[in-house]
């Protein structure tokens, strides 16, 4: 905790300090320098590739390229002072023309996905460790699949005999245990869906004998881990989720970036 | 590279292979096999293990030996060396990590697909790379007219060699920029406002940019004139005019001997007195006029209709509102000053404009009277009275032609009659009372022409219609200046008290100042 604070702390630090000098840099050259966004613009690329690059960073583990950690820090504080940088470049004004104003808002998109994926990375994990377990994403279905086995044998299953249990299970909890259920509920944390069905559970105890409420109670027990397994799995799908936005909209940011750059160079006062 | 060893607790049927692409059909059942897909998602499965074929000594057949991990089957292998339990194949599921492969590679499939659509059709092309809509100047039908008959390409093209072209000619024309894409010593040295190689395609049709001054540094058209931003070219603000004049480096270079403020950065501030004020320039006009008396003066009678005469009777508004007509006498003067000379015979009038004129008028004068009583039964008698009268009055016919010229003193009928009657008195005083009258080497008087400027401060502009809530005295001095000479122009002052941060009124260089010489011309 200590160390993550004062990597925190380093960071924004440092990115207050580049921040202030960029601008004071945009201040001091912007009207001096006519091929100002030129400089800026080629400043905004590289930073743009160091970002990318930590995508591929992660693909090549056996390079010796310095620790994944240390990427993703560079790759955060970067990430907000390109915002900076693009600010700058586009000289805190509004695009104009389609093409650029389809790669500003490629820009914003990626950036606000890279946001919403750094709130998601800092918050859900301490939440999934809250509610207790831990289970490997690729293995939900399986550990899904037991669970539903397991319901149906004590709801279903040959010693069942009970038809109040198995009438429950045919109408409420099959499809429960069928699939992942209530994912947007469980990234708001609602246990309103799970509540209703424990209660809809402990009401059958009125109309169930002691074996029965045995069962009942075996199920309820069931009908929580399950409702744990979909948590996990709303959770850790929104942690992975939120990628499909970021990663394939930067490289199409990347391939407008380089006609932008063509386009720049081929239509500027030097290009005559 | 050595393989290494799982963990004592790895569960090496139940792997879930979290790194690779596919995942076995059968996991979301918790039975994926142990093989699991390959690289490319098929099925891999086979049976639950792969029998040896064991020979002990002396034996020609051998025995199959089942090696299923876990433990052998109950049935062994089957005689032709097979499993005897087949594993049943599944469909490999795509992990989340080759969707989000998937879903990049769509992404810039459909980039790349949008943007060679996009760049291959000329009017696509043109539409979709524009950084902002062209001014009406440069992409109106007088611009296609004017480039048509220049010809030039009347889109891009006609600025752009790039826009002539295609994708080819675009990146050709990157690849050949200077600067370069990696010219960041140019970058770094360029200084603001230097003609750039685009500049050229502006004086395709403005034919030799020319500046206000002859001495001032050649600068980039587009350092003032931004494109592509709107269908008004944006204004030029202060800052590019201050780019030179607020540069005391440039500017006392540029302004050495000449006497002019070199810096000047806002009109309020450090802006220069007007040039006639700071010179004491004079009008140098021979026309005597006295302002103060005509619109103050109490023997000054009213107007026809009984109004006072007034700034606005004289100084009328052009077509447009913003200068004001010439002063003419026939508009302005004659309504008072009707050049009648004979007090008894009021219908006879000078005529105006010309000295030989007037001159020939007067020796006339006999046959003056006589178109006058062409009715009169005594009509010679009418003239003979006439002019003896005048001879009375004024002594020779020579007498009264000097008196006409060069007296000041009134004379003439006291109140004007018959047509020209309105009440006013037209009392002649003689040409010399408005006018230069001299002798000429013949004898015979001159006038010198009055020259009156239509304008002064000429460079600047200045529009009367927008200053039509101001009262002409707020600015125009009138009613103290008793000499033509005067000119009547508000100092800066007063054009500051309002044209200021503190009057609240734009106060920009461009408000009054142009930059171009009015030479430039469309060709």
């Amino acid at each position: 905790m200590k160390r993550f604070r004062r990597q925190f702390f380093l960071g924004t630090f440092a990115l207050i300090v580049a921040t202030l000098m960029a601008l004071w840099l945009h201040a001091k050259f912007s009207h001096v320098l006519p091929d100002y966004a030129f400089l800026t613009g080629w400043v905004l690329f590289a930073a743009m590739l160091v970002l990318t690059f930590f995508n591929a960073r992660k693909k090549l583990p056996f390079l010796p390229l310095g620790k994944a950690e240390t990427w993703l820090q560079i790759h955060i504080y970067l990430g907000f002072f390109i915002v900076v940088l693009f600010l700058i470049h586009l000289d805190f004004r509004t695009p104009h023309g389609w093409f650029e104003i389809t790669l500003a808002w490629l820009f914003a998109l990626v950036s606000t996905s890279g946001v919403v994926g750094l709130f998601f990375s800092r918050t859900l994990p301490r939440r999934l460790a809250t509610r207790g377990g831990e289970v490997i994403f690729e293995k939900i279905p399986a550990l899904r699949h037991v669970l539903k086995s397991e319901a149906e044998n004590l709801a279903l299953g040959t010693d069942a005999k009970s038809p109040i249990i198995a009438e429950f299970y045919t109408k409420r909890l099959a499809p429960f245990f069928t699939g992942p259920r209530n994912s947007w509920l469980h990234i708001v944390e609602s246990r309103r869906p799970l509540n209703a069905l424990v209660a809809e559970l402990d009401d059958l105890h009125r109309f169930a004998n002691d074996a029965e409420r045995e069962k009942i109670d075996k199920l309820a027990a069931l009908v929580r881990q399950k409702d744990g397994l979909d948590y996990h799995r709303a959770l850790q799908l929104a942690l992975k989720l939120w990628l499909f936005v970021h990663i394939p909209l930067t490289y199409g940011l990347l391939v407008f970036t380089a006609l932008h750059i063509v386009l720049v160079f081929g239509f500027s006062g030097g290009a005559r | 590279m050595s393989e290494q060893l799982p963990a004592p607790d790895f569960d090496a049927q139940n792997y879930a292979r979290p790194n690779q692409n596919w995942v076995c059909g059968h996991a979301c059942e918790g039975n994926s096999c142990r093989q699991g897909p390959d690289a490319r998602g098929r099925c891999r499965a086979t049976a639950e293990c792969q029998p040896v074929l064991e020979t002990q000594p002396g034996e020609q057949k051998g025995r199959w030996r089942c090696t299923r991990p876990g433990g052998t089957c109950e049935s062994g292998p089957l005689p032709d060396g097979s499993c005897c339990r087949p594993i049943a194949k599944c469909s490999p599921v795509p992990t989340l990590r080759v969707w989000r492969g998937r879903a990049t590679i769509t992404v810039m499939a459909a980039s790349c697909a949008m943007l060679l659509v996009l760049l291959g059709k000329p009017p696509w092309r043109n539409s979709f790379i524009s950084p902002g809509e062209i001014s009406r100047v440069h992409s109106g039908e007088a611009f296609v007219a004017l480039a048509a008959t220049n010809h030039l390409n009347q889109n891009c093209g006609a600025c752009h060699v790039a826009g002539n072209s295609g994708t080819h000619g675009i990146v050709k024309a990157a690849l050949h920029a200077d600067p370069g894409f990696f010219g960041f010593h140019k970058f770094l040295a360029a200084t603001a406002g230097e003609v750039t190689t685009i500049d050229e395609a502006c004086v395709k049709c403005h034919v030799g940019r020319s500046f206000h001054q002859p001495n001032a540094a050649a600068i980039s058209c587009s350092f003032c004139h931004a494109e592509h931003q709107g269908k008004i070219m944006a204004a030029t603000t202060d800052a590019n005019c201050i780019f030179c004049h607020g540069d005391a480096a440039k500017m006392v270079a540029a302004r050495a001997g000449n006497n002019l403020t070199p810096v000047i950065h806002h009109f309020a501030e450090d802006h220069p007195q007007f040039r006639f004020i700071t010179d004491n320039l004079r009008d140098p006009d021979t026309l005597k006029f006295n302002h103060a008396l005509h619109l103050m003066g109490a023997t000054i009678p009213n107007l026809p209709g009984g109004k006072k005469l007034d700034c606005m009777f004289c100084h009328q508004s052009d077509a447009a509102g913003a200068f004001m007509k010439p002063v003419n006498f026939e508009d302005n003067c004659r309504v008072c000053h009707s050049l009648q000379f004979d007090p008894e015979t009021p219908q006879l009038i000078l005529p105006h404009g010309s000295a030989e004129f007037v001159s020939a008028f007067l020796r006339s004068l006999p046959r003056q009277y006589a178109d006058l009583a062409k009715n009169s039964p005594d009509e010679n008698g009418f003239v003979q009275q006439k002019l003896a009268d005048l001879r009375t009055q004024f002594g020779s016919g020579e007498d009264l032609e000097r008196r006409i010229f060069f007296s000041t003193a009134t004379f003439g009928p006291e109140a004007q009659i018959g047509t020209l009657s309105g009440g006013t008195r037209a009392l002649f005083p003689g040409c010399a009372l408005c006018h230069e009258v001299k002798n000429s080497s013949s004898g015979s008087p001159e006038i010198t022409k009055p020259v009156m400027p239509e304008r002064w401060l000429a460079q600047a502009k200045f529009n009367h219609a927008k200053h039509a809530n101001m009262a002409c005295a707020q600015c125009h001095d009138a009613v103290h200046s008793k000499d033509t000479a005067d000119i009547l122009l508000p100092a800066k002052e007063t054009c500051a008290a309002c044209h200021s941060p503190r009057g609240g009124v734009v106060d920009t260089c461009a408000t009054c100042h142009t930059y171009h010489n009015t030479l430039v011309v469309a060709r």
